[in-house]
This record gives C-alpha cells, structure tokens and sequence, in this order.
C-alpha cells in the first residue's frame, strides 16, 4: 500500500501533463461540438427538408453508433479512403462532431422553448429570419440550455477517455503508461479518477457561475 | 385622401378550416379603422394576412398601390408596417433602450447614436424614458405595451397594426395604452386596431368593421355603426357587447 501511494505521488506530475492534454482534447471538441450543434439544431427545425433531413440523419447515425466505433472509424479507416489523419486532429474531429449530435438536441429544444411570438415580433421589425435567430431567439435558447450544455460538456470530457486507444497520451493514456512501468494499478486509476473529478466538478461550478450571471434579475 | 392599402378576395384557410372567406378592404393614408367581432371571426388572423405572419391561399395585397409579392417583398414591409401584438412580445433578454434600437440598427442600417437619439424621443412620448436601461420583465403590462409601441415606431412605419393590445393588460392598464394610441391617431398615424374597446372604436376610429365567420358583415363611420347597425348579426354582437 505504501509503494502504491509512493507511485502516485512520483507520478502526479506526469498525470496532470495527461490532464492538460485531456482539457485541449475537450475545449477544441466542446467548440466544435458547440459549432455543429447550433447549425444541425436549426437545421431540424427548418420547413425545408433539404435541411432536416440531412440534420436528423446526423443526429440520429451519431447518437446511435458508439463513439470508440466513431474514433476507429476516423482513425484507422479514413486513411484506406486516402485522408491521413494524426491522432489529435482525428480524436477531437471524432469526439466533436459526436457531441455535436448531442448539442443539436439541446439547441432544438433550446430554440423551441423560446415562445413563438418572440420570432414574430422580430420579423415583424423587418428582421430577417437569420437576424431574428441571432439576435432573438439564440441568445435566448441558450440561456435556457445552458444546464444541459454543462451536462454534454462534463459527458465529454469523460468520454475524451476513449481517444487514449488511438494513442493520444492524455489522462487515461498516462495512467496506462505509469502502470505499465510500476504496477500501482489501484492508486494509479483511482489518482487518475480524481483528477477526471476535479475537472468535471470545476467545469460544473464554472456552468453553475456563468448562468447565475445570466439570469434576468 | 389617398388609398395606403388593399386588401383583394382574401381567402385563408388553417388546414381545413376556411377562417377569411374572401375579405376586401381598402385603407385611405391617415384613416383609423377599427375592427370588432366574436372571437374566431378571423379579425386577428386577418391583420396577420397583411403584416404576412400568416401566408393566405387566395387573394392580393396591395401596399401604396403597389401588389406585394409574399415571397420577396415581407422584409421591406414589415419595416413599413408596424404591429403590436396582444402580449407585447418584448425582447426579455434585452433592456428597453436596446428592444427599440436592435432593429433599427440591423434592418435599417441606422447608427447607435442615431438610433438611441430616436429611442429617447419615442419613450419620452410614451412617457417611458425613466425606464431606458430596465428590463421588460420590470415593468408593468401597461408599461411594456407602451414600450412595444414605441419600438414599433421606431421603424417610421406608414401603418400601425394593433392585434388586441388592451386583452391581456389588467383593467387599471388599459387606459394609459389607449391614451398613446389615441395621441398617435391625432398625430396622422394611419392605424387597423382589433379591438374589444368600444369607447376607443367611438372616440378615435375612422370607421368601424364587424367581422364575423370570416367576413365582413358591415362597416360604418362610428357614430352611425354604433346607433344604427344594420346587419342582424351586429346588433346581436353590439347587444350583448354593450349591454352591461
């Protein structure tokens, strides 16, 4: 016991590296996510079915794979197709554009819960039907999501986990690596949880912050 | 005088539901019209028909003479045509000032000086201006109709379309919307108000419509509609309108 507690203390230094990279893989997928997630929630609520259609077939191919199919998918198969991609650029395209499937809903709802008159009320001022989202109705919905976008974010976060198959060495990876060598297995995965908590419940109080701010007084 | 509006054979249906069966209505530049009838007569829906928030199946409009293409011209309208809807529909998430600019600003390309110049003449009208940096949540049902106007007019629309805009304020309210109304049709505005307001429809309208079924049953300057309704249907409406 006391050699598993003299590993991760050795090896803490070399997990919180794993953890930075842990947090990159995450806020350049929760962008992306966030991204994608806006156009392809509109998308499904458009009365063109030149958009809902395409949109509803993302969401639901995305939510209905799992996402360490998604990651070999993007990893091992595109390149037999000719696309080369290294492993970071591939683990955040892969982790974002599966959150993003998420995000849609969130923002599908988002916007529907923003009552109908709000939309009529702009384009009765002449507004246009991309003024009036953008300047109406978003801003709107996404303070009502809000909650469930930190969900998805914290959902992410632990998920970007999978990306340690494809070699990236970040949280998970690095714990594999000093257990590999040492052996510690039970203090070394339960340092690694910690970590992994520490950070999920940061970005919760961090959610929590930001929508205190944004509420109507 | 000089005809701002035309409305030609206006049919709509919701689903299988006919609720305008051929409505024709013309409107001089300057004239206040209000129109009465029962709920589901159509008259809301027949003001959204012209502001285009509902499309119509059949049927032509026609603004400052010219026929509008529902598929081009909305945008360019509706900056024309102003409408105050029966729950305000303020923007919650924006301060009062900022309700009445946005549109200026992103449809008309007008500055923010410029814009807020105008903002502050039109609450000071509405007698709002102490009022320019709250939020709509803060203010009273009265107070936000007032600020609707206002940010209605701050588009210079030609015609002002008022979609029930006393129903949902608590009696004590009703009066100072009716006052701003009133003060805008002194001042020319030309004006199609839906209304269960009766001494309002006498006192300001022009001329005042009964719709009912989807038609319109009949129309008269106030003082004969009022003492001389022709129509049966009318004076059932009147009767049990005006009875207590």
């Amino acid at each position: 016991m006391i050699y598993q507690i003299q590993v991760l203390v050795r090896s803490f230094d070399y997990l919180l590296i794993g953890a930075l990279m842990t947090l990159k893989i995450t806020a350049v997928s929760v962008l992306m996510g966030l991204v994608i997630g806006t156009f392809v929630g509109m998308g499904r609520l458009s009365k063109s079915r030149a958009f809902s259609w395409p949109a509803s077939v993302y969401v639901e191919f995305l939510r209905g794979t799992p996402l360490l199919v998604q990651i070999f998918l993007i990893y091992y198969g595109l390149p037999s197709l000719g696309l080369n991609l290294k492993a970071f650029p591939a683990a955040v395209i892969a982790l974002g554009i599966n959150s993003g499937a998420y995000v849609a809903e969130i923002v599908r709802a988002g916007i529907q819960s923003v009552p109908k008159g709000q939309y009529e009320a702009a384009r009765s001022l002449g507004m246009t039907h991309g003024q009036a989202m953008r300047y109406i109705i978003l801003p709107q919905a996404f303070r009502n999501i809000l909650p469930a976008l930190g969900n998805e974010f914290i959902a992410l976060l632990k998920d970007s986990s999978l990306v340690s198959v494809i070699g990236i060495t970040e949280l998970m990876k690095s714990g594999q690596i000093v257990i590999s060598r040492t052996f510690a297995s039970f203090s070394i995965y339960g340092g690694v949880a910690l970590i992994y908590f520490g950070m999920t419940f940061t970005l919760s109080r961090i959610v929590r912050y930001v929508e205190k701010r944004l509420a109507i007084a | 005088m000089s005809e701002i509006l035309k409305v030609e054979g206006l049919h709509k249906y919701f689903g299988k539901l006919h609720v305008l069966r051929g409505i024709d209505l013309t409107l001089e530049k300057g004239e206040v019209l209000v129109i009465i009838g029962p709920s589901g007569s159509g008259k809301s829906t027949l003001l959204r028909c012209i502001n285009h928030l509902e499309d119509y199946q059949k049927g032509r409009i026609f603004f400052e003479g010219r026929l509008v293409n529902p598929k081009k011209d909305v945008n360019y309208l509706r900056t024309k045509i102003g409408m105050v809807f029966q729950h305000f529909n303020l923007f919650p998430h924006l301060k009062v000032i900022e309700n009445l600019t946005l549109a200026p600003m992103k449809v008309l390309g007008v500055s923010k000086e410029e814009a807020e110049k105008k903002a502050q003449v039109l609450l000071e009208r509405v007698g709002l201006l102490d009022k320019r940096d709250e939020y709509p949540i803060r203010l009273s049902g009265g107070q936000q109709q007032r600020v609707a106007i206002a940010r209605a007019l701050m588009m210079d629309p030609d015609i002002m379309l008022f979609d029930e805009p006393t129903s949902a304020l608590d009696p004590e309210l009703v009066y100072e919307v009716l006052e701003v109304m009133k003060d805008l049709a002194s001042s020319g505005m030309t004006m199609i108000v839906v209304t269960h307001e009766m001494g309002f429809a006498k006192e300001v309208a022009d001329r005042v419509m009964f719709m009912d079924s989807g038609v319109i049953v009949e129309q008269a300057p106030p003082d004969e509609f009022f003492a001389n309704p022709k129509n049966e249907r009318t004076k059932e409406f009147l009767k049990r309108i005006l009875s207590f």
